[in-house]
């Protein structure tokens, strides 16, 4: 089943209050989607634990197979 | 629940090498564009580091680095310990200057690609391998 890309976008902005993401399906291939997240959450984090704030928001989604890959842009 | 034996040892190879890159392949030969982008940027860093191919005991290994670091994909550069990130993280700290500085190396002149050197055309392409063969038909 394709990923739903507004499911997603309200995962991520559900698990982080004040976020803003648009998760788009780049490739058309429905499970290698990229998310833009801008989060107040992110400040003074690392890159690999702002990254991994958003996947734990999405992890169901990976761990049942609708995302293979999720390539994450922070926007500043 | 990750083998506890194989962890022990991936806790010790992160520890021994200052700078270690798990990855699809090897250096010289990935087998994935994910590695080979990250091993692109490492070895314009003129830094030394190890790596490990990760694709003979991929399963095993995915375990081991979700229980230690919290990542389940390669390729995964460590430096000093710490996890870094994938190809993504590694290319943006590169472009910004950030990954120099953690790998306490000078940033990379960035030499301009000269246009002539372009190709001009797929013909002009380096030879690829060739097209597999479908067997059967």
């Amino acid at each position: 089943m394709p990923a739903d890309l507004m499911e997603l976008k309200e995962m991520i902005e559900t698990a982080m209050p004040g976020s803003t993401a648009a998760v788009l399906d780049e490739t058309g291939t429905g499970d290698h989607l990229l998310a833009e997240v801008k989060a107040p959450q992110f400040e003074g984090l690392s890159r690999i634990d702002q990254h991994r704030l958003v996947k734990a928001a999405v992890r169901s989604r990976f761990d049942d197979g609708t995302i293979h890959a999720l390539t994450i842009k922070v926007v500043e | 629940m990750a083998d506890q034996e194989l962890t022990e040892r991936v806790r010790e190879l992160i520890s021994e090498n200052p700078v270690l890159l798990f990855m699809k392949g090897t250096p010289s030969a990935p087998r994935c564009g994910f590695s080979m982008r990250t091993v692109q940027v490492l070895d314009q860093m003129g830094v030394e580091y190890g790596a490990i191919d990760v694709l003979p005991a991929l399963q095993p290994l995915r375990e081991v680095t979700t229980e230690i670091s919290d990542w389940e994909t390669f390729p995964q550069l460590y430096v000093n310990g710490e996890l870094i990130g994938g190809a993504d993280i590694v290319e943006e700290m590169f472009a910004s200057g950030e990954l120099a500085t953690s790998l306490g190396v000078e940033q990379p002149e960035v030499a301009a690609e000269p246009e002539a050197e372009a190709p001009k055309s797929a013909q002009d392409l380096p030879a690829q391998s060739p097209p597999l063969k479908i067997e059967g038909s």
